[in-house]
């Protein structure tokens, strides 16, 4: 029995391959790109040894590994395949609440550095362009990059705040137009830009519903490689001209989503879309919607591509989980996310009622208020269940929160 | 033609004709004054919330939303019409759905004349709203898999079709239905919002003052209250006499019961001059007088200014 499973998320990028051979395996696991180590065990029949993979494999895929041949990654080189797609797994970020406050870690399965003019281009990291304390340039060193060899080669980019002056009190309305403009000026010199992450940005740096976002559809326009767009931030951000003919992902990361952004989402042209990540957020952070406005999406008329949906960070997710169980996108996604958001054993029950026999494998539950015996009837289903919550999750609590909001 | 969405406002709203159009977001047409739309319009969403209108074009096509809200001259609407979700909510002109209607999201709270479903229709996977629709009197044998059905204040509902269910939820808050069908076994159940177990719902009869006293939910146990009766409740969860006093019934008792975490319940308990009957009427609980409570239900605050010559 020969397994190879993958790992990523907004800290890590992890590969864990088992090989058995009759009453023993090998175990290989380690950072992406790196050899990583080898451990074997050996058992006194192969029964046994089996029966201990099959655990350990179980294991692993509970915690959000999956088979790399499957997402289209491989594990001894780094994230992009030869053809140039990002696999599934690499386009998200984020999997848990402790996650979101901090910077990434790794982007598309890429360590992530910040960008520093006075060393050496590195081709193996993907460069991170933000404002500190020192500078007063509201994205330092981007034009400095953009005139290098290496910019041409370039897949992806960070970008975290951009404030610029506003670190001084000067501008605080700067909006993230800035860092639109400038990219789409310097896009020849960036012809092979594949994802991007706009607004890397901590609740310590900027609360999420207090960043300045803007109309981001001149990407699509400016770079037609672009496989994954991830922002965050919902206020001022809009997405008047929503085409794109090899955009894979999108993920939109907002306190609270305007009803517009999901109206731009369900009349957009992304024939190629595989992963869809919304933040649909609360009400006090601008969130307008209702289940209603996502119909269009779950009528299943849209994105025949589509593998993983998530409505993240939702207050309204008991009432989404029942509509959601009755949608026809079900029958044909592999992973359904409606974690970080306020879901009850309400919600749970409905959950229960999900189509099985689909193509779908995932359910990403995490930060949840799901009753422990709720808890374990969904796990029961014949799908991988994340139902974890954060261990300083407030359960007794009569008012309830999803994870981006006070 | 495709039309921005503000541009195409301002022609409907001048009364100019477009032909055949596609408005590609959001058509705002609230507090539109005219009677009716254009013909050919197609468009993402429409919204003509306080519109004049009394009906609608028979080719009008809507994507996503329509919102018709407070459309109070409307009166019917074309066949056929398909919307993701249809809000109708205070179309108090509006009797009936037209044949064939094909939406997942219906909401027809206050359409308080609203009575006649069509023959065949579509209205499935999410939410029926029926909140305080008066005059409805049976639900269709067609809708089959809702997520959620809102039936609260329907009064005159007596039953649900065996055939429909629901994912989610299922409110009969004030409605007369006494059980579930068989097709909608495990849904869970609300009451005007509450959700209640079965018993509280269909089994009020079983409900005791000791269970409901001790109810530690406010919201569930003001509807365990509601449900067993206030007279009942009162006769047997051991009433504080506040005041008493006659009248044209007879004998008239000012009532407190101690609620945990909830103001006190406190209630007048009469007796009816004309039929006999005995009432429990309840009333804000800083009232202490039988008379003042009397004078605060007929709406007088100063229970010196309520001098009734006879009370029937």
């Amino acid at each position: 029995m020969k397994r190879e499973l993958i790992y990523m998320d907004a800290k890590s990028s992890k590969f864990w391959n088992i090989d058995q051979v009759g009453n023993s395996y090998t175990v290989k696991y380690g950072r992406i790109g790196t050899e990583g180590q080898s451990l074997t065990k050996s058992f006194p029949s192969e029964e046994a040894a089996t029966k201990d993979a099959v655990l350990l494999i179980k294991e692993k895929l509970g915690k959000g590994y999956v088979d790399a041949a499957a997402s289209g990654a491989s594990a001894g080189s780094a994230a992009t395949a030869p053809d140039g797609l990002i696999p599934l797994i690499a386009f998200s970020s984020i999997n848990h609440r402790e996650e979101i406050g901090q910077n990434v870690g790794t982007f598309i399965g890429k360590r992530v550095t910040d960008y520093d003019p006075e060393k050496p281009v590195k081709t193996d990291v993907v460069y991170r362009f933000r404002s500190d304390w020192e500078t007063n340039e509201v994205i330092p060193s981007l034009e400095k990059y953009l005139t290098t060899n290496e910019a041409l080669t370039t897949t992806a980019i960070v970008f975290g705040a951009w404030h610029g002056d506003a670190w001084h009190g000067d501008d605080p309305e700067q909006t993230a137009e800035v860092v639109v403009d400038a990219l789409v000026k310097g896009k020849d010199r960036l012809p092979q830009l594949a994802a991007l992450y706009i607004g890397d940005i901590t609740s310590e740096e900027n609360e999420m519903s207090w960043i300045k976002q803007c109309d981001l559809s001149p990407l699509f326009k400016a770079f037609p490689k672009l496989q994954l767009l991830r922002a965050r931030g919902g206020d001022g951000l809009q997405l008047t001209v929503p085409q794109h003919a090899n955009l894979r992902a999108l993920a939109l990361e907002t306190g609270g989503m305007d009803v517009g952004i999901i109206r731009s989402i369900c009349t957009s042209d992304f024939p190629n879309l595989e992963y869809l990540e919304l933040w649909l957020g609360t009400e006090e952070y601008g969130a307008g919607y209702t289940v209603a406005d996502l119909q269009p999406l779950l009528s299943g008329k849209l994105f025949p591509k589509l593998k993983y949906l998530g409505l993240r960070t939702c207050q309204l997710a008991d009432e989404l989980a029942g509509v959601l169980v009755n949608s026809p996108l079900l029958q044909r996604i592999e992973t359904l996310d409606l974690s970080l958001g306020v879901l009850t054993d309400e919600g749970a029950r409905a959950l229960l009622l999900l189509p099985l026999n689909t193509t779908l494998k995932k359910l990403n539950l995490h930060y949840n208020y799901i009753s422990a015996d709720m808890i374990r009837q969904l796990k029961a289903l014949p799908l991988t269940v994340d139902a974890s919550k954060p261990s300083n999750m407030d359960e007794e609590d009569e008012s309830r929160f999803v994870a981006v909001g006070e | 033609m495709v039309l921005a969405p503000e541009e195409a406002a301002k022609a409907i709203r001048a009364g100019r004709s477009l032909g055949s159009v596609h408005v590609s977001g959001r058509l705002d047409l609230s507090s539109f004054a005219g009677k009716n739309l254009p013909a050919g319009l197609h468009c993402y969403e429409l919204d003509a919330r306080g519109a004049a209108l009394v009906g609608l074009p028979d080719d009008l096509r809507i994507d996503g939303r329509l919102v018709l809200n407070d459309c109070r001259n409307l009166k019917s609407l074309p066949a056929g019409l398909t919307a993701g979700s249809i809000s109708l909510r205070d179309c108090t002109a509006l009797t009936a759905l037209p044949e064939n209607i094909n939406t997942w999201f219906l909401d027809l709270t206050g359409c308080n004349r609203f009575e006649h479903w069509p023959k065949a229709g579509t209205i499935h996977n999410g939410s029926l709203i029926l909140r305080n629709c008066i005059n409805v009197r049976e639900l269709p044998p067609w809708i089959e898999r809702l997520a959620h059905l809102d039936l609260a204040g329907c009064v005159g509902l007596r039953e649900i079709p065996n055939g429909l269910a629901v994912s989610s939820w299922v409110d009969i808050g004030g409605t007369g239905i006494s059980s579930l069908p068989p097709s909608m076994a495990g849904a869970s159940l609300r009451w005007r919002r509450v959700p209640v177990s079965e018993r509280i719902a269909f089994h009020p009869e079983q409900l005791t003052a000791q269970e409901t006293l001790a109810e530690r939910n406010a919201e569930i146990r003001r509807v365990m209250i509601e449900r067993m009766g206030y007279l009942r409740f009162s006769q047997e969860a051991g009433a504080k006499l506040l005041d008493e006093d006659r009248d044209s019934g007879g004998a008239r008792q000012l009532l407190q019961i101690e609620l945990l975490q909830d103001e006190p319940l406190v209630g007048l308990s009469c007796v009816c001059p004309s039929t006999g009957r005995q009432y429990f009427l309840r009333v804000p609980p800083k009232m202490t007088t039988c008379h003042q409570a009397a004078a605060w239900m007929a709406g007088y605050d100063d229970p010196s200014l309520y001098r009734p010559q006879i009370e029937t």
